[in-house]
C-alpha cells in the first residue's frame, strides 16, 4: 500500500460520539463529473448570459 | 469490522464503552420531549396536506367553513411540514449531536426547555392564526408578527447555542454535521428575519417576487438542507457501523452547497421580467448542485458498501438509504427542472409539487425520521415498542411516497404537455383527476405509516422492554437496543 493510499485509508475518530471518518479520497467518476459540470457552467453562461442565446 | 471497532461504534452489547466515555453531555428527557412534539407535528402537518389533496378531487370538500378551505389549510400544511415535523425533530436532535461532538454539553442547557415550549407554543398559534387568516402573503413564510417574533428569537437563541458549543468544544476537530448545523441555524436566522420583518414591508412588485424567490429557496437549501444533511451524516456511520467513506467529499458537498445555493432563487421565475442574466445565474447555479449531490450520494452509499448486513436489523439505517436515493432522484429533478426548456413544461403544474415533496419529505424528513428512530429507545433506555409497527411504518412510507412522488411527476409532464399542445387549461386540469385521487391515496398511505410508527416511538418510551443498565453508568449512559 503506497503512502497516498494510506493516508485516504486513515481514520479519525470522534469522542465521545464514537463516530469514525477516513480521511478518503475523490472517486475518478466524480471528479469528471465536476469538471464536465465546471464547462458546461462557463459555456451555459456565456452563450445565455442575455436572451440572444 | 473488528470487534474493537463495532464496539466503538455502540454494536453488539458492549455498551460500557460509551459509558467510560460519556459525561453527563446531553439532557434525555428534553430531548425526548422534542422527539414527542416533532412525532406529533409530523403526523399533523401530513395529515392537513392528505385533507388539502382531497379538495383537489371533491371541491366543495369542507369548503363550506372558512378555516377548512384550501387558502387557509395549504400554508399550515407547508408551514407544518417545515417548522412543525421537520424543525421540531430537528431541534431535538440537535440537542444530542452537538454535545455528543463536541464533547462538552451544550451552551445554556436550560435554554432548551424555554426553547421547546416558547417553538411549540409558537407553532399552535401561528397555525391557529394561518387558519384564522392570518397570512403575511410570503410563501413558506406566513406566519404574522405576533409568531415570527418568538421564532426569530428562538432561533437566534439556538444558534447561538450552537456556535458557542462549537467553540467551547474538547474534540479538536469539527466533524461534517457541525458544519452544517451550525451553518443552518446561523444562515436560518438571518433568512428567517429577511422573509418576516423585510419582506412583506417592502420591495413592491417584482423586486419582491425575485427576493422571495431567494427567501423560498434559503428555507430549502439554506435550513432543511443543511440541517438534513447534519443529521443524516451524524446517524450514518452508527447507523452503518462503518467509519464515513470519504472527509475529503465531505468538505467538497458541504462547500459546493454554500457556494452555489445562494444563487438558485430565481429559478422559479423564469421567462419572468427579472433579468435574462438573473435567471440565467440561477440555472447554472441550479445545474451546479449536481455536485454537492453527488457527491452526498457517493459519501453515503460508499459508507454503506461493506456494511448492508447492518442494514436488515437498523430503521435507522432504512431510513437514511431510501431518503439517499429520493435526494438523489429529487435533487436531480430540481436541477434540470430549472432548464428553460423543462421549466417551459412543466412550470404550473404538479411536477413542482412532486419535487418538493421528493426533497423536503422524501429526502429530509425520512432522514430526521432516521435521527428519530436512532435516538429515541437508546435515551428511553427500552427496546423499540414494535418491529412489526417499524416495518409498517417504512414500507407504508416508501410505498406511499414513491407513487405519489412518481405520479406528481408524470402528471405535471402529461399536463405541461397537454398545455404546450394547445389544450385549453380546463381541460387540462380534468383530465388531471385519475392522477389527483392517486396522489391522495397515496397520501393517505404515508399519513397511516406516519401514524403507525411515531405511534411506535411513543410506546417505546412508555411501554418498551427496558434495557439493563450497568451499574455506575452516566446518566446519559446510551444502550444499544435490538432493532435500531
Amino acid at each position: 500500500m503506497s503512502d497516498k493510499d494510506h493516508h485516504s485509508e486513515s481514520i479519525t475518530r470522534y469522542e465521545p460520539s464514537g463516530i469514525e471518518e477516513k480521511h478518503g479520497i475523490i472517486p475518478m467518476w466524480l471528479a469528471v463529473v465536476y469538471a464536465a459540470m465546471f464547462v458546461w457552467m462557463v459555456w451555459y453562461t456565456i452563450v445565455f448570459w442575455t436572451d440572444k442565446g | 469490522m473488528s470487534t474493537a471497532a463495532n464496539t466503538m461504534f455502540g454494536g453488539g452489547r458492549a455498551a460500557p464503552a460509551f459509558a467510560a466515555t460519556t459525561g453527563e453531555l446531553f439532557d434525555r428527557e428534553l430531548i425526548l420531549k422534542y422527539m414527542a412534539a416533532g412525532a406529533f407535528w409530523l403526523v399533523f402537518a401530513p395529515t392537513i396536506g392528505a385533507i388539502v389533496s382531497i379538495k383537489f378531487n371533491y371541491y366543495d370538500f369542507l369548503g363550506h367553513v372558512s378555516w377548512l378551505t384550501w387558502g387557509r389549510l395549504r400554508p399550515v400544511h407547508v408551514m407544518g411540514v417545515v417548522f412543525g415535523g421537520f424543525s421540531t425533530a430537528v431541534i431535538g436532535l440537535t440537542y444530542f449531536i452537538v454535545p455528543r461532538l463536541c464533547g462538552v454539553p451544550m451552551y445554556k442547557p436550560r435554554w432548551g426547555h424555554h426553547i421547546f415550549w416558547m417553538w411549540n407554543i409558537g407553532l399552535v398559534v401561528g397555525f391557529v392564526s394561518l387558519a384564522l387568516g392570518y397570512n403575511s402573503g410570503i410563501e413558506a413564510g406566513e406566519f404574522p408578527l405576533w409568531v415570527s417574533i418568538p421564532v426569530e428569537i428562538v432561533l437566534c437563541m439556538l444558534a447561538i447555542q450552537v456556535v458557542v458549543t462549537i467553540k467551547q468544544r474538547t474534540e479538536p476537530r469539527i466533524y461534517v454535521s457541525l458544519w452544517y448545523m451550525s451553518s443552518a441555524y446561523i444562515w436560518t436566522a438571518m433568512n428567517y428575519a429577511f422573509g418576516h420583518f423585510i419582506l412583506p414591508f417592502s420591495m413592491p412588485g417584482v423586486n419582491n417576487a425575485a427576493m422571495h424567490g431567494l427567501y423560498i429557496h434559503y428555507v430549502v437549501g439554506l435550513w432543511i438542507t443543511p440541517a438534513g444533511l447534519g443529521v443524516a451524516y451524524y446517524f450514518l456511520p452508527l447507523a452503518a457501523k462503518r467509519p464515513l467513506y470519504s472527509h475529503k467529499l465531505s468538505l467538497v458537498g458541504f462547500w459546493a452547497l454554500a457556494f452555489f445555493y445562494p444563487f438558485v432563487g430565481t429559478h422559479h421565475y423564469i421567462y419572468s421580467p427579472i433579468p435574462y442574466w438573473t435567471q440565467t445565474i440561477a440555472i447554472v447555479a441550479s445545474m451546479m448542485l449536481i455536485i454537492p449531490v453527488w457527491t452526498v450520494i457517493q459519501n453515503f452509499y460508499g459508507t454503506f458498501v461493506g456494511g448492508w448486513k447492518n442494514f436488515q436489523d437498523s430503521y435507522p439505517a432504512k431510513f437514511i438509504v431510501i431518503g439517499a436515493l429520493y435526494y438523489l432522484l429529487g435533487c436531480f429533478q430540481g436541477s434540470t427542472e430549472a432548464l428553460r426548456e423543462m421549466q417551459r413544461l412543466t412550470h404550473f403544474t404538479d411536477f413542482v409539487i412532486g419535487h418538493s415533496h421528493l426533497t423536503v419529505f422524501g429526502t429530509f424528513v425520512i432522514w430526521a425520521t432516521a435521527g428519530m428512530y436512532w435516538v429515541t429507545p437508546r435515551l428511553a433506555r427500552r427496546e423499540l415498542y414494535s418491529k412489526n409497527l417499524a416495518q409498517w411504518h417504512y414500507w407504508l412510507t416508501v410505498a406511499g411516497f414513491s407513487v405519489m412522488a412518481g405520479d406528481l411527476t408524470l402528471q405535471g409532464m402529461l399536463q405541461g404537455t397537454m398545455l404546450q399542445a394547445g389544450t385549453d387549461f380546463v381541460e387540462s386540469m380534468v383530465a388531471m383527476k385519475p392522477y389527483w385521487i392517486i396522489r391522495s391515496l397515496a397520501g393517505i398511505t404515508m399519513d397511516i405509516g406516519a401514524v403507525l410508527g411515531f405511534w411506535n416511538l411513543y410506546m417505546t418510551i412508555q411501554h418498551g422492554k427496558a434495557i439493563p443498565v450497568p451499574s455506575g453508568a452516566p446518566a446519559d449512559y446510551l444502550p444499544e437496543p435490538k432493532w435500531s
